[in-house]
């Protein structure tokens, strides 16, 4: 069933995927399969993101008051629901962003030497 | 809410657009429309459980799935209804049984006295090692002294048990009477419900001032609410009732007329007191014995005939449940037991089902439910079972309640102290039902998640695989469930061990021979008004001549084969009387030492109507008078303690600190168990009651006719004598000595009870087992056949699969035993904690028992038919 490509993508670590929705809408308000298609084409289509899954996670921002959603028209001219990212919602992006990149560097600095050990 | 509801709404419509969207993405892309759409809902996902998972964000989820569960859970219940109807019953049973019990722990061991401060009370003894008494009433004198020099109470209380006589309400009545120093309401806090209590002042001097109890108010009083400020006559006196007690403090006094002790009469009153302390806060239990003793030391010296006395304290709160504790413990214990082998029982139950659910495990996950999801839904089925369980095992106790109360005494004796505390009704109460819900919920969660964590370990794959052909448990679940069924065995043993030593033992007791013939004797007391100066019964000689007179009176009673009067009758409980004595003959005992026995008065025929066997000598006669050369009877433990290789006869007892004549021994007679079956008898001298009257003594009777006929005719006799003269404590002997084996035998027929039901559990359990084996097995069992092998072989390896079970929970049920039958071991008489006999009997039983329940499938596996079995493939 899953093609090369397919193999080659990543699946979204837990709790990542409410962290790209909110950088993903401060580019400006989107609609749920905008959403999607920016997170793949962004990531280079590295990032593998089960469509279906960004819905619980729009809820649950809502929930939490980081978007709201309004009522809009698409670029073809159809309804659509717009997600936009709140006031508190780009603080919590900026606070986010900033624990992922002390994860990140924190994983890179475990990780660099197995990789030089394993070019060398 | 409104917002939450229309955001779920429109998820759907979101959801079909996005869709759209990405399958028209992938027509631009150059896909078929129903390419481009098929990849669209691959990469969207599982749309159910998005929309799950979305709903879920929306926190109320939880209990819609609840309901959810609760409903489909029902369906369940209801197509499975055979399993359904037994798992019920087995939980009514484990959890009825529980419910029933803790009704009886409420109403005993929970109970809270109603006083103030409960918690502080102490009951004040004093005991004599030397005589080994070890809880004897303290004198009004001890009482003074304590009450002077100990540090340790807030205050301490003095009362007297009593009885006394009211006429001139109709016909005379004997009333449980309490005589109190006048700190009697300050002491309780009590709050009368109409008038007062006593005044601390009111101490000075004597003041003829009564209060009643709650239910003699409303008995004899029909609750008039202006009965205080009235007179009634009390042994002949004239009394103004000042005050009504309220309703519950029966349940630590149950006295129908209260009055009060000045001063002076404290100093007077001998022994058998009874005294209460309230410790001061922050004074411990062994702080305020070690004070009370060294005051006992003091008293000694100040008072030498008290030399060798000293003070026991024991928390009231104690003292009451003293008696049925060791009793209840055991009975919650084996209940605790009862219920976990249902437990076990149901949860094997359903593992059978969820073998036969797996699929639909399977394909539940399959499409998406969430492991936790199905452990909650098994959840919630246990419950519910455990819930109707529990509302069939509520009706069970209530029933079963009132069952318990023939068998809970309401009068319970305390220990080694000739007293008795009275126990109210036990009922079916608010904490009951509450106790009831929590334990079905611990039941359905324990049997629940069992079988859940069983069928989870499933494979999805594999099961879908599997296809049509019969799920098998696997390894995993068969040790489970045969875990469950030796553990069940194991509990059951346990149970059946204890019930099998209390039936020994009960029989131990009954067989035991008191020293006297008890069957067809009633007795009943009479108590000679003594107090009203104008009294005729104040002389001792008339006391005497009084009770010669009720004895001749009854002794023409038809029907009557004999009758005497004692001063205390076997087993009663009623009273104490003990003493010193010197032996005239024997060299004078260093000062300080004494000999001491258990005095009764007696009239001549005592020792033929209770059949008390006379060794050596004579018994008393009419003769034996207050004119004639004073005479006593000894039994045989105190002529072989004292007179070991002598001739009592002819010999002379003295006793000390009375200007009294010496008595001759002239008889000897056999012991007597005076305070229990399980106490040894005790050295006794018994006097002829003309020559040491009494103003209390209990009438003895011999008839075969049943009390309440001949009780008229015997009530008449003595008022032809006196005819205000009540008579009391109607009692035959068989009720006195059910009474002091009640503890023993509410243990003893419980524990037969829930033993029989854990057996039949665990037998059940067997059974469910090996029929599952077998028919799992079926196809084996063929092929043996097939191969040759004997049907014998066939049954031998089923019941040896069942007896293995069995051996094993036997094992373990024996290791348990050993630790736990120590429980039971106050309650036992004449067996062992650990009886070789009843150890192996039991064994064999539980092993023959694990057999028979093996024999059905046993039968079964032997009737395969190699071909069908084969065919089955």
């Amino acid at each position: 069933m899953s093609t090369k490509e397919d193999r080659e993508r990543i699946e979204l670590l837990q709790g990542t995927l409410d962290l790209l929705i909110l950088r993903t809408l401060l580019l400006g308000p989107a609609h749920g399969h905008a959403i999607a298609k920016a997170i793949e084409f962004n990531s280079e289509d590295v990032l593998q993101v089960e469509q279906g899954s960004l819905y619980p996670a729009l809820h649950r921002l809502i929930k939490r008051r980081w978007i709201s959603v309004e009522e809009g028209t698409s670029e073809n001219n159809r309804r659509a629901k717009f997600y936009r990212l709140t006031p508190k919602g780009r603080r919590q992006l900026a606070v986010e962003t900033r624990k992922w990149g002390k994860l990140a560097g924190a994983i890179a600095r475990i990780l660099r030497p197995t990789e030089q050990e394993s070019e060398s | 809410m409104r917002r939450r509801k229309h955001m779920l709404e429109e998820l759907d419509q979101d959801i079909r657009d996005h869709i759209e969207r990405e399958s028209q993405d992938n027509i631009e892309r150059g896909m078929s429309p129903e390419e481009a759409r098929y990849a669209a809902m691959r990469k969207f996902g599982n749309v159910t459980r998005v929309k799950e998972e979305t709903r879920e964000v929306w926190s109320l989820i939880w209990l819609e799935q609840l309901l959810e569960d609760i409903s489909f859970g029902l369906r369940i219940l209801h197509k499975n209804f055979g399993f359904t109807a037994v798992a019920v019953l087995t939980l009514a049973l484990g959890i009825g049984a529980n419910t029933a019990i803790f009704n009886v722990v409420h109403a005993t061991l929970l109970q809270p006295l109603p006083t103030r401060q409960a918690n502080r009370l102490v009951v004040i003894w004093v005991n004599n090692l030397v005589q080994s008494w070890s809880r004897i009433g303290p004198t009004g004198q001890d009482y003074l002294d304590w009450k002077e020099q100990s540090k340790s109470f807030d205050d301490l209380f003095l009362f007297e048990h009593g009885t006394g006589t009211v006429t001139g309400l109709g016909e005379p009545e004997q009333v449980a009477g309490l005589r109190v120093t006048t700190n009697f309401g300050e002491f309780f806090g009590i709050k009368p419900v109409l008038g007062r209590t006593f005044r601390l002042d009111e101490a000075g001097s004597r003041h003829n001032f009564a209060i009643l109890g709650y239910g003699y108010w409303h008995r004899r009083f029909a609750s008039d609410p202006s009965v205080a400020g009235r007179g009634m006559t009390l042994n002949g006196e004239e009394y103004t009732i000042i005050g009504v007690l309220p309703a519950d403090f029966a349940a630590l006094f149950p006295a129908d007329v209260v009055v009060p002790f000045d001063t002076d009469w404290v100093k007077r009153v001998g022994t058998d007191l009874g005294v209460f302390g309230r410790l001061k806060p922050g004074v411990t239990l062994r702080q305020a014995s070690g004070e009370m003793n060294v005051i006992a030391g003091r008293i000694a010296t100040a008072r030498p005939s008290r030399k060798g006395f000293g003070a026991v304290l024991v928390p009231l709160e104690a003292v009451r449940v003293e008696y049925l504790r060791p009793a209840l413990l055991v009975l919650l214990v084996a209940v605790g037991f009862v219920l976990l082998i249902s437990c076990a029982n149901v949860a094997n139950l359903m593992l059978a089902r969820s073998v036969v659910r797996q699929r639909e495990m399977a394909i539940r996950m399959a499409l998406g439910a969430g492991r936790l999801r199905l452990i909650r839904q098994f959840l919630a089925e246990g419950t519910m079972l455990a819930l109707l369980g529990g509302t069939a095992g509520a009706l069970l106790a209530v029933w079963s309640t009132d069952l318990l109360n023939i068998f809970v005494p309401s009068r319970i004796p305390v220990p080694n102290a000739a007293d008795a505390v009275t126990l109210p009704g036990i009922h079916m109460s608010g904490t009951a039902v509450a106790f009831t819900i929590v334990i079905s919920l611990l039941t359905g969660i324990v049997f629940g998640v069992i079988p859940a964590l069983q069928s989870l370990r499933c494979n999805v794959n594999e099961s879908l695989k599997e296809g049509g052909r019969g799920f098998s448990i696997g390894p995993s679940g068969h040790r489970t469930r045969s875990t469950l069924v030796i553990v069940e065995s194991a509990l059951a043993f346990v149970l059946v061990i204890g019930a099998g030593l209390m039936i020994k033992s009960f029989w131990h007791l009954l067989e035991a021979n008191p020293g006297f013939h008890p069957d067809h004797l009633l007795t009943l007391r009479i108590k000679l008004p003594t107090d009203a100066k104008s009294s005729e019964y104040r002389e001792p000689r008339q006391q005497a001549a009084t009770f010669q007179r009720f004895l001749a009176s009854v002794e023409a009673v038809p029907g009557i084969q004999s009758a005497a009067f004692a001063e205390i009758v076997p087993l009663s409980q009623d009273d104490m009387d003990m003493g010193y004595f010197v032996v005239q003959e024997d060299p004078a005992l260093p000062p300080g030492e004494h000999l001491a026995a258990d005095y009764r008065d007696i009239t001549p025929n005592y020792f033929a109507t209770m059949g008390i066997p006379l060794i050596a000598g004579r018994s008393f006669s009419e003769q034996d008078n207050l004119d004639r050369p004073r005479v006593v009877v000894i039994d045989e433990m105190l002529a072989r303690r004292f007179f070991p290789k002598q001739d009592p006869i002819g010999k002379h007892l003295q006793i000390p600190d009375a200007t009294r004549p010496s008595r001759e021994i002239v008889g000897v007679v056999g012991g007597v168990r005076d305070t229990g079956f399980d106490q040894q008898p005790r050295p006794t001298i018994y006097f002829p009651s003309l020559q040491s009257p009494d103003q209390t003594m209990s009438l003895v009777l011999r008839t075969t006719l049943p009390p309440s006929a001949v009780l008229p005719a015997i009530k008449n006799a003595i008022w032809s004598v006196d005819k205000n003269q009540p008579v009391f404590a109607v009692r035959s002997m068989d009720e006195i000595i059910s009474g002091i084996v009640s503890a023993q035998r509410l243990a003893f027929l419980l524990l037969g009870v829930f033993a029989f039901l854990a057996l039949a559990l665990a037998a059940i359990g067997i059974y469910g087992v090996t029929s599952y084996l077998v028919s799992e097995r079926t196809h084996e069992i063929g092929v043996r056949i097939a191969l040759g092998a004997q049907r014998s072989d066939v049954s031998h390896l089923v019941l040896g699969h069942g007896a293995r079970l069995a051996g094993i929970g036997v094992i373990g049920g024996v290791v348990a035993a050993f630790a736990l039958t120590r429980l039971l071991s106050s309650l036992l008489f004449g067996v062992s904690a650990t009886d070789p006999l009843t150890f192996v009997v039991v064994a064999i039983l539980l092993t023959l028992i694990a057999l028979a329940a093996c024999y059905i499938p046993a039968r079964r596996a032997m009737r395969v038919d190699p071909v069908v079995a084969l065919r089955c493939e």
